[in-house]
């Protein structure tokens, strides 16, 4: 018998694996990506960069590299007359006119008839910098007397934010334990294997074609026909297969666009402009740096009385998204527990240093890092087994976290039970450490827009019965649109190889938010569901009409109450010439009923909450600090699975990522240079890093998903920050505060352990 | 204007006699000259796999490797292990395990593998992530790829 709870393993057999034909292109060399891309008569374009972190920009002479055979045009900043732009902050300009502020800072721009011809033109271009003092320390940038960034932002402060919940004061007084911790986490990038790439093309008439690769490419559209004064209409963006995205193409680099797009616009021939390794690493957007000062207090029996941050986030040179970033890393694990009392103190600050954005997750592992650190800190002192602390705080459904997250569905407990008896909780191995985690991510948070909460597609019908859908949900490989084929098949009562979907043009999509936010399935994919019903019903309505008597469709064919059949096609045939060409369409338009936020930010911010627990298990070397994951196991509550072979993937490969960010990554600095600037230098997980890796996947139907189903592809990499760090601890007896966990941290974590001892 | 040089030398199975631009790298040669655009750039100094093909049958990153050094060799690249539409077995197994996901770093992976199995048609764990070390999968299928490989050894 089926019980109400359904475990799936990583190694059930099941049928439950879709994939869309794409992959035949990407498995034979076929697929064509953004880097691929050539237009009759491309130049290509280069960009400039400041060689300071800080300095004043006194003249750009363009003169010599504008007469170099080849090239077709030179830009500086002071001759265009685009408007500052960013997500949150109007704090940049395509190129700079007055000032750079970090060491990458766009200052001038070429096209040339081919790359090296452009290389050289650089070289050619003249600019005369004043040196001004430069600040690359966010507690040194809040002095008084530090050198300014930004007038907009006085002291530095990008962004800061006061919070209380409850009374937090006399909940740390009255405690029986008050555990603190001080944390750090530096600047992380994507890293998606492809660099970005845009081929820029433009026509007075057609307007401007961007061939490029974003996960929100209606967010680009638009801020791109802004910042070019462009009426929106007239700039498309098509979609080539993406190289990764992973939150780092959310809008990928706006810089890119905008100036390959000012380059087509002034040579009237196509551009392309590829961002080389070293200039994704300097002048990408990497994930902002964090400093997290955290106390906890609890009661003697384990209860969680209260928590209080104090964060100072990274802001380096601007802003992007790095407000929203920093609050979802302030205040997202606080409604993993039930937790009555909070105090949030939140500081951006601003320095010459690279530009920050986000990465899968959007901080809320950054967060996760700190508190279930101190969590078993605590668990620690008060003589308890870290799960049992965790089982007895988690929240569960019907509750109402203390940021006023409602939560419908839930099954956090049995996710951090079955972790724990997967990786042996009870059963440990001598000479290895275990470490445990849990964490709550929004399905589709509200952060990008209030008031564009939901998602919307089209269902059609084609002439030879097959369906063809349109969503502006991205996918990249995650198992987006495989998932969404599998719903509308579901909907539609057909066969899923029957179905294909189109995503990848702003001038055929629905308007999309895109892929962010951990928003596709949840709400991308209950668009689909509701279009392929609209299309059910009318094909359903078209056929009645056809038979004169009421019909029901099944088995990819309709049936009327007198077992008259007719096939999809013949109804699709049928309404075309009852309309002179028309095909029959369903639109679908998911509105959340009720998802909002008040000034403080409280309320229900996503239609639905995905839970997870992840257990580390690690092999720790006293004597070289070496770290050997040995095995993760990663128990998700996301719903009811639709499509387990890409749900597998999303787990393997966050959990990937999450190794890389507690074990191995990290951007290093002298002063505002990026001294790890390649792949060799700044590692991310290679074949001999990744251990074992379990899926659990407990399956209960949320309300509100499509088909029960909640999102995954953030949430993935969520709590192997805490659960890494916590294994070390348990391994060593030593916890390290600061990630990466290196050998190099941990051998000096036990050096001066020893020379306290 | 940048020197030339004629290269003969066989790519997927056919000869070919080309001009190449001496100092141009491989991958660019392979890209640029021979449309074969299966093979990837993500770096171009060597440090993520993704532009891997086979030179003489062995794995090399192709933008370490010059275009004239083709002469009178061997060169196989993604584009090659499909015959008439039909799928060399570790790509069919690539599929059938979902050992990639955005697809980037695979025409580079499958070639790295490739080349262990020619080698060594009966891999450990450790022969696999040893030999794929130099391939850089950010989508992190490390886990499914060490699957295909080892069902494609068994068929």
């Amino acid at each position: 018998m089926p019980t109400e709870t359904d475990i799936i393993t990583g190694d059930r057999k099941t049928d439950r694996g879709f994939q869309t034909p794409e992959v035949w292109a990407k498995i034979t060399g076929k697929a064509i990506y953004g880097i691929d891309l050539k237009l009759p008569g491309m130049l290509y374009g280069k960009i400039l960069r400041s060689p300071h972190p800080h300095a004043r920009i006194m003249g750009v002479d363009l003169e010599q590299a504008r007469r170099m055979p080849g090239v077709r045009a030179a830009l500086a900043g002071d001759e265009l007359s685009c408007k500052p732009f960013g997500m949150v902050y109007k704090d940049e300009l395509p190129l700079a006119i007055d000032r750079v502020r970090y060491i990458g800072d766009e200052v001038a721009a070429v096209a040339a008839i081919d790359e090296k011809i452009a290389l050289k033109a650089l070289e050619a271009i003249n600019v005369d910098y004043e040196l001004l003092p430069a600040v690359f320390d966010t507690e040194e940038a809040m002095a008084p007397g530090a050198p300014q960034l930004h007038d907009q932002h006085p002291g530095n402060l990008a962004w800061q934010r006061e919070l209380t919940r409850g009374n937090p004061e006399a909940a740390f007084k009255t405690a029986d334990l008050v555990v603190e911790g001080s944390f750090s986490v530096p600047q992380v990038h994507a890293a998606y294997l492809e660099p970005i790439c845009c081929v820029a093309d433009y026509d007075p008439y057609g307007g401007l074609t961007l061939h490029t690769a974003v996960q929100s490419p209606d967010i680009v559209r638009e801020l791109v026909a802004d910042v070019l004064d462009l009426p929106v209409s007239k700039v498309r963006i098509i979609g080539p297969v993406m190289g990764g995205g992973f939150g780092g193409r959310v809008y990928g680099n706006l810089k890119v666009y905008i100036i390959s797009s000012l380059l087509a616009i002034r040579c009237g021939r196509p551009v392309r402009m590829q961002l080389t390794r070293q200039e994704e690493f300097i002048a990408g957007r990497p994930m902002i740096a964090a400093k997290i000062r955290a106390k906890l207090a609890l009661n003697q029996d384990g209860t969680i009385l209260a928590r209080a941050v104090d964060l100072i986030t990274d802001n380096g040179a601007y802003s992007a998204q790095a407000p929203w970033v920093s609050k979802t890393l302030s205040e997202r694990n606080d409604s993993v527990y039930r937790i009555p009392n909070i105090r949030t103190t939140v500081r951006l600050v601003c320095t010459n240093k690279v530009p920050t954005g986000q990465y899968r997750a959007y901080g809320n592992q950054v967060g996760n890092f700190a508190m279930e650190s101190l969590l078993d800190m605590a668990a620690k002192k008060l003589g308890l087994d870290p799960l049992e602390l965790r089982l007895k705080n988690c929240v569960k459904k019907g509750e109402v976290t203390v940021h006023g997250l409602r939560i419908n569905s839930c099954a956090l407990s049995d996710c951090l039970q079955a972790a724990a008896d997967e990786i042996g909780w009870h059963k440990r191995k001598p000479g290895r450490g275990y470490g445990i985690s849990a964490a709550i991510h929004a399905g589709g948070s509200l952060v990008f827009d209030k008031n564009m909460r939901g998602a919307s597609a089209y269902a059609r019908l084609e002439y030879d019965g097959r369906v063809t859908l349109f969503s502006g949900e991205q996918d990249y490989g995650q198992g987006t649109h495989a998932t969404f084929i599998l719903i509308a098949a579901r909907a539609l009562g057909i066969e899923p190889d029957q179905i294909i979907i189109y995503s990848r043009d702003t001038l055929t999509s629905p308007f999309s938010i895109g892929a962010l936010a951990m928003r596709q399935t949840t709400i991308g994919g209950k668009a689909i569901q509701l279009a392929a019903e609209k299309l059910r019903e009318k094909i359903a309505q078209t056929a009645a009409e056809m038979l004169g008597e009421p019909v029901v469709m099944e088995g990819g064919r309709v049936r009327s109450a007198t077992g008259k059949t007719l096939e999809l096609s013949e109804i699709a045939a049928d309404y075309r010439f009852q309309t002179s060409g028309l095909s029959i369409t369903g639109e679908g338009k998911y509105v959340p009923s009720e998802s909002a936020y008040d000034d403080t930010g409280y309320g229900n911010i996503a239609v639905a909450y995905s839970f997870a627990a992840h257990t580390a298990e690690v092999e720790v070397d006293r004597e070289t600090g070496e770290v050997k994951i040995i095995r993760i196991v990663a128990a998700h509550d996301s719903g009811r699975i639709l499509n387990l072979i890409s749900a597998r993937g999303q787990v393997y490969g966050g959990v990937t990522q999450g190794l890389g960010y507690s074990c191995q990554e990290g951007y290093l600095f002298d002063g505002g240079r990026v001294l790890n600037d390649s792949l060799a230098d700044y590692r991310i997980p290679t074949a001999l890093d990744v251990p074992d890796i379990m899926p659990i996947f407990i399956e209960q139907d949320d309300p509100e998903g499509p088909f029960g189903a909640k999102g995954l592809g953030e949430i993935v990499m969520v709590p192997v920050l805490g659960a890494v760090a916590n294994a070390v601890a348990d391994a060593l007896g030593i916890r390290v505060t600061d990630l990466p966990i290196t050998a190099e941290r941990v051998y000096q974590a036990i050096v001066e352990w020893e020379c306290e001892q | 204007m940048t020197k030339k040089v004629i290269v003969n030398f066989t790519v997927n199975g056919d000869h070919e006699t080309r001009e190449a631009e001496v100092g141009q790298t491989l991958l660019r040669f392979i890209r640029e000259e021979l449309h074969l655009t299966g093979t990837k750039e993500g770096c171009e100094i060597g440090e993520c796999g993704a532009c891997t093909v086979l030179l003489e049958g062995k794995p090399v990153n192709s933008c370490l490797v010059l275009a004239v050094e083709l002469e009178g060799k061997e060169l196989v690249t993604i584009e090659g292990l499909s015959k008439n539409g039909e799928l060399d077995k570790l790509q069919q197994a690539f599929i059938d395990k979902f050992a990639f996901q955005c697809g980037y770093c695979t025409p580079g992976m499958i070639m790295a593998a490739k080349a262990l199995l020619d080698r060594n048609p009966n891999p450990t764990d450790q022969d696999i992530n040893v030999a794929l070390s130099g391939n850089l999968c950010r989508c992190g299928a490390y886990q499914e790829i060490r699957e295909a490989i080892k069902a494609s050894a068994i068929k």
